[in-house]
Formats: structure tokens, C-alpha cells, sequence
């Protein structure tokens, strides 16, 4: 697609493993229009967390990235020495880790963590400059100026998260990949968080890829949504659309496993387990646990197929779902 | 009425700090139910659930076993009490010892309580109960902890629960660690312990929508005290305290409309008051009068308690009495009729 800002084309990694090599991505395609919120779903262990460090090219032994390009506003990132690719984490593309809150410093203050991800791309400014930067950058994620002195153990996990995308975006760029931003947080908190990254995010103009299992989360926040199982994206489509008519059973599932609100008795877990990485079913992935699975399902992968307006879908029965 | 457990006017301090604020609760023997505790963290909801299971004592006030404070059990009573409860912890990681096979969890509280007389006998009850929360024994015994997953792991606690026919299982945060699928199943057997063997449950939790799929009553904490309490659908569907209001809209729903509106950042968490009521700072509708005393609880419909002055024209119900809200089950006839 052109204009987009990333675009990923049959990105694959896997892990060494004494039994077997684990495909953890599997050839997946997608690309992200600027500004755009794209949010990438599914269970533990499907891939997503891993897709979201390997575009950062930041997979370390016993995983590797197998094949597959990533482009950045028309840069290759694998073609980058390591140096250059270095330089351009966080400026070009600004990672906030699983568990951040716990990625921060303990012993280092707030103001100081952020100083060093600046010193560590070449932004040399004088004492008062930097210190107006910092307090700048902690006001538009809605934490006071005081905050730069404290240590990490001082704040709350909802402020430790505010400082962690404050650290993400102090040096505006384009694409915030968020794993599983508040998935530590409670509700009210969670919203709070993920209202300041929608604000941040729009006044930078950045894209954001939101990596996590909660579908209520991606249906507030999201403009389109890829789901993953096993190592692959199942179905791709504008969020509105995924979330009243899901095409894939596994969508489907996914969705109905969340508890309701509105009407009680309708908690359903999914059947059966996510498979082996290592040791996946014939077929699709998904059939040993899908209510629709045919004999076509247990012989033949499906491959991702067009279906309606800017959608994708991987299930042969796909017709049949909705 | 037989009461199983009851927790009268406790309250928790650490140095300056309250960590449970009067709170009373009553667990009924004859009429099991499923009782949420619901808050943000911080709220005394896990202080709760320690003072329940008698792993801290009140600073003030006290906790009933059969009518005998935790305090002065002993002896056979004790061992009866830790037999009749059960604790299921939020990580199913650290509750295993990592050089033990996760068969050793289920073993011992055979052994310690003498459940059974052979070996044979002993596996044929471990057997059964993991079965019980749909797991195979065949995949779970013989294992390591890092060998299963916390799903996995999870189950096993809650079978391990089970082996000891509990009255009563405190599950603080059972779920928060595991995903939605997962959530979904390991709330299903909870849910179905308690209507196949009558198990009462008191679910410590941050998740609204869990509480409500699976809980007869619900107890909204706020900064160590209780702000609403009642029979969840009325709760849910119609929540008084502004906390639970701004709990309820802040779930993220699954659908097209978008329910968060944006407001939320302006109430963000500020230091509590010194005085009157912990939610005053944030809250959109305080009055003057909130900052003068804690409001007491008032009953706003039979199955209703919220701590909230807006409501003071309902007639106080004095603490003591919150188990007058709740509701269990069976009916005490129904129940005593089977």
C-alpha cells in the first residue's frame, strides 16, 4: 500500500528449541497508514508480542528473524547497520514495552531516565533547556513537573505507565508500538492511560500499533484490528466491523470469552488450549479447537483472503461465520 | 441462620495508614453465595480477604469462626477452620515451590488432613478433583510448575481447593494474571463448585464484569472502606456511588460506540482528603457536607447499601448490619427443604 508509514511484508521468526524449531511469526503482512491505530490481538503465545520486538528488530538468541522486510516511510529496516538501527528506536519508531512500568530504572529518578534516552541520541542541550524539555514532555502525559525527581517506587503504576510513554515519545516518532500498555492497571486507571496515549498520539500525529488480548480495549481504541493465532494474522478489518460481524471463528470466540455487562451467563472460555508452536495441527492452526471445522479445515491451511471492505480473512468457511 | 464466618466492624491500620475501615461481612453456612469484592488497588479489598482467611487479625474488631474469634482458635478448631477455608491466590506462579512436581500442592493437604487411607486412594481423589476443573490428570501429575501453563497452574489451585470440601474459598485475584479465554474457564469452575457443592465463594477482584458474571452480591471498595454494596444486577445495571459509576462506564466494552468519552483524565487519582469522604476529590457531584464525616451506609432498596450523602434521605443502615443486604443462593427453606 502506498503512503503507508510501516509496512511489514511476510515478517518470520522463530526460537531454537532442544525439541524443534518454534515458529513464533509466521509470514505476516500488514502495513499502517500514518496516524492510524492498529491493534494486534490474541491469546498468550500466539505471536503477537514477538511480532511487535522482531519489527523492532530487537529478537535476541535463541530467536531469530527468518525472513520478511519491514519498511519505515520507505526505509528497509533490515538493511540498517546496527548502529543506524539504533538510532532509529525511539526516534522513528518508539517501543512501550510489556510490563513497562517495571522496565523503568529503580534506582535511577524519572527526569534523569529521560535525559539518558535523549544523551543516547545525540539531543545535547543546555541544563535549563532540557530541564524545560522534561517537564514539557511530563505535562503532556499529565504528570506534574516534580515528578522528573522522583524515583520509579515513589509513583503509582498508573503514573510509572504516564512516564514510560512520556520516555516513548520524547523524540516525536511516527509509529508507538504499546504492548499490553495497562494490562497491569485497573479499569479506571487502564482508561485514564490509554485517554492520554490517544491524546499524545494524535497531537504527535504518530501511528500506533496496540499489542494485547483484551477486545474491549482494542474495540475503544483501535481503528482496525488484526487477530493472531499461532504465529499468523486470521483476519484483519476496521474495528466497528470486526467486533458486530467477525468473520473468523476464532475472532468470534475471542470475543464472546470477554464477560458481558449487558446480559449475564455469558462466560465461555475457548475450548482447548492454543497449540504447540513447534508442533502445530494440520491444516488451519485453529481447527482441533473450532466449532465449524470440515475436512477441508484439517488438510488445508487457509490463506488470507479478501472479504468485504479493507478486511482480510484466513477460514475457508469464512461465509459461513457471520 | 448459621453462620459460617463473619467479619464484625475490622478494621486494618499499618502505622498512619487504613487499610480496611469498619467493615463487617457475614458468610451463611445454609444459604451459599458468591460475595465480589470489587476496587481499585489500595482499596483494602486483599486486606480483607487476609483478615478472612485469618492470615492477619483485625487491628480492631473481629472475625467469627462458628461463633469463635480466629484469634483464640485452637487445636482441632483451628485445623477445622483451615480445612473449611480455602485461599486461592492472584499468582499461580509463586505458589508452587519450582524443585517440587506440582503433584506435591495436591498431596500434602491429603496427607495433612487425612483425607485418605492409601496411596491408591489418595490418587483416586487427587484424580477426581482435577477433573473436576477440567483438567486431564494424566497431562498435569509427574509435572514441574514451568512445565504447565498459569492457566493450568491456576486450575490446579482451585482443584487443590477442592480436594478439602471447603465451605467457604477466598479467591483473591484468581484471574487477573491469565487472558480473557483463560478467565472465562477458570471463573466457570469456580462458579460451578458453588452451585454443584454449595461452596460459598468471596471473589477479590478489580474486574467488574467477572464479579457480575459469576456473583450473587457485590462490596464496592474505596480507599479501605466499603461504598456500595448489594445484590450485583441492581448494582451493575444501576450503580449510586459516583466510584461505582465511574467504575462502570470506564469498562471497555466490546461494540462500535465508543463509551470512553474523555472525562476520566480530569479525575484522575488525587491524595485522599483529610476528612469526610475518601472519594470527595474526585468526585463530580460532592457537596459541601462530604467533607465533614465519612458518610455512613444508606439503604436505598432492600438489597442496596451505599455510603453516599446524596442518599440520606434512605434510612442509615449501621455497619454491622451490611449482611443484611446481601443475598444468598438458596432461601433458608428452599435449602433446608433438599
Amino acid at each position: 500500500m502506498s503512503g503507508a508509514i510501516l509496512e511489514v511484508r511476510d515478517l518470520r521468526v522463530s526460537f531454537d528449541h532442544p525439541l524443534g524449531l518454534v515458529r513464533a511469526v509466521d509470514g505476516v503482512s500488514f502495513s499502517l497508514a500514518p496516524g492510524e491505530r492498529l491493534g494486534l490481538a490474541g491469546e498468550s503465545g500466539c505471536g503477537k508480542s514477538t511480532m511487535a520486538l522482531a519489527i523492532l528488530r530487537m529478537i535476541g538468541p535463541p530467536g531469530h528473524i527468518d525472513g520478511g522486510s519491514v519498511w519505515l516511510d520507505g526505509t528497509e529496516l533490515s538493511a540498517l547497520d546496527d548502529e543506524a538501527m539504533r538510532r532509529l528506536r525511539l526516534a522513528g519508531i518508539a517501543l512501550v514495552p510489556q510490563g513497562s512500568m517495571n522496565s523503568l530504572n529503580p534506582v535511577m529518578r524519572i527526569g534523569r531516565q529521560i535525559e539518558d534516552a535523549l544523551a543516547d541520541h545525540n539531543v545535547s542541550l543546555p541544563r535549563s533547556a532540557l530541564d524545560a524539555r522534561i517537564a514539557d514532555l511530563l505535562s503532556t502525559v499529565g504528570l506534574r513537573p516534580v515528578v522528573a525527581r522522583m524515583y520509579p517506587h515513589e509513583l503509582s503504576g498508573g503514573m510509572k505507565q504516564r512516564a514510560c510513554i512520556a520516555i516513548a515519545i520524547c523524540l516525536r516518532p511516527r509509529v508507538i508500538i504499546a504492548d499490553e500498555p495497562t494490562s497491569a492497571l485497573d479499569v479506571v486507571v487502564q482508561r485514564q492511560v490509554m485517554e492520554t496515549l490517544a491524546r499524545v498520539q494524535r497531537d504527535l500525529g504518530a501511528a500506533v500499533i496496540l499489542v494485547g488480548h483484551d477486545m474491549g480495549l482494542m474495540a475503544q481504541f483501535v481503528d482496525r484490528l488484526g487477530i493472531m493465532y499461532a504465529g499468523r494474522l486470521v483476519e484483519v478489518a476496521p474495528v466497528g466491523r470486526m467486533v458486530t460481524v467477525p468473520r473468523h471463528p476464532y475472532t468470534r470466540a475471542l470475543i464472546s470469552s470477554l464477560p458481558s455487562l449487558d446480559h449475564k451467563g455469558g462466560l465461555q472460555g475457548i475450548p482447548g488450549l492454543a497449540p504447540l508452536l513447534r508442533d502445530l495441527p494440520s491444516g488451519c492452526a485453529f481447527h482441533p479447537r473450532c466449532t465449524l471445522a470440515c475436512d477441508r479445515c484439517r488438510s488445508e491451511a487457509p490463506a488470507l483472503r479478501p472479504m468485504g471492505e479493507n478486511a482480510v480473512v484466513a477460514c475457508h468457511l469464512a461465509e459461513t461465520v457471520a | 441462620m448459621t453462620v459460617l464466618l463473619r467479619a464484625e466492624h475490622a478494621s486494618k491500620t499499618y502505622g498512619p495508614l487504613t487499610a480496611l475501615r469498619d467493615v463487617s461481612l457475614t458468610i451463611d453456612l445454609v444459604r451459599p453465595s458468591i460475595t465480589a469484592v470489587v476496587g481499585e488497588s489500595g482499596s483494602g479489598k486483599t486486606t480483607l480477604a487476609r483478615i478472612l482467611l485469618g492470615l492477619e487479625a483485625p487491628t480492631t474488631g473481629r472475625v467469627l469462626y462458628h461463633d469463635t474469634d480466629l484469634r483464640t482458635l485452637s487445636g482441632e478448631a483451628r485445623m477445622t477452620f483451615r480445612r473449611d477455608v480455602q485461599a486461592i491466590f492472584q499468582d499461580p506462579y509463586g505458589v508452587y515451590n519450582p524443585f517440587y512436581r506440582v503433584d506435591h500442592v495436591l498431596t500434602t493437604p491429603v496427607r495433612k488432613f487425612r483425607l485418605a487411607r492409601s496411596a491408591a486412594e489418595a490418587r483416586t481423589l487427587i484424580e477426581a478433583a482435577l477433573r473436576a476443573v477440567g483438567l486431564r490428570p494424566e497431562e498435569i501429575l509427574g509435572r514441574f510448575p514451568h512445565q504447565l501453563s498459569g492457566g493450568q497452574r491456576q486450575r490446579i489451585m482451585v482443584a487443590r481447593a477442592l480436594l478439602l470440601r471447603p465451605k467457604l474459598i477466598v479467591a483473591d485475584e484468581p484471574v487477573s494474571m491469565v487472558d480473557a479465554s483463560l478467565r472465562a474457564t477458570i471463573l466457570g469452575s469456580l462458579r460451578s463448585l458453588h452451585e454443584e457443592l454449595g461452596i460459598s465463594i468471596v471473589y477479590i477482584t478489580h474486574d467488574l464484569a467477572t464479579a457480575y458474571q459469576i456473583s450473587h452480591n457485590i462490596l464496592v471498595m474505596y480507599r479501605a472502606g466499603v461504598v456500595e454494596a448489594g445484590a450485583v444486577e441492581g448494582i451493575v445495571t444501576r450503580p449510586e456511588h459516583p466510584y461505582t459509576r465511574l467504575l462502570i462506564s470506564s469498562i471497555p466494552r466490546v461494540s462500535t460506540e465508543r463509551n470512553w468519552a474523555g472525562e476520566a483524565e480530569a479525575v484522575a487519582a488525587r491524595s485522599a482528603p483529610a476528612s469526610g469522604c475518601s472519594f470527595m476529590n474526585r468526585c463530580p457531584v460532592a457537596m459541601a457536607e462530604c467533607a465533614e464525616a465519612v458518610p455512613p451506609l444508606f439503604r436505598t432498596a432492600a438489597e442496596r447499601a451505599v455510603a453516599c450523602y446524596r442518599y440520606r434521605t434512605s434510612p442509615e443502615l449501621a455497619a454491622a448490619d451490611l449482611g443484611t443486604v446481601l443475598v444468598g443462593m438458596y432461601e433458608a427453606g428452599s435449602r433446608a427443604a433438599e
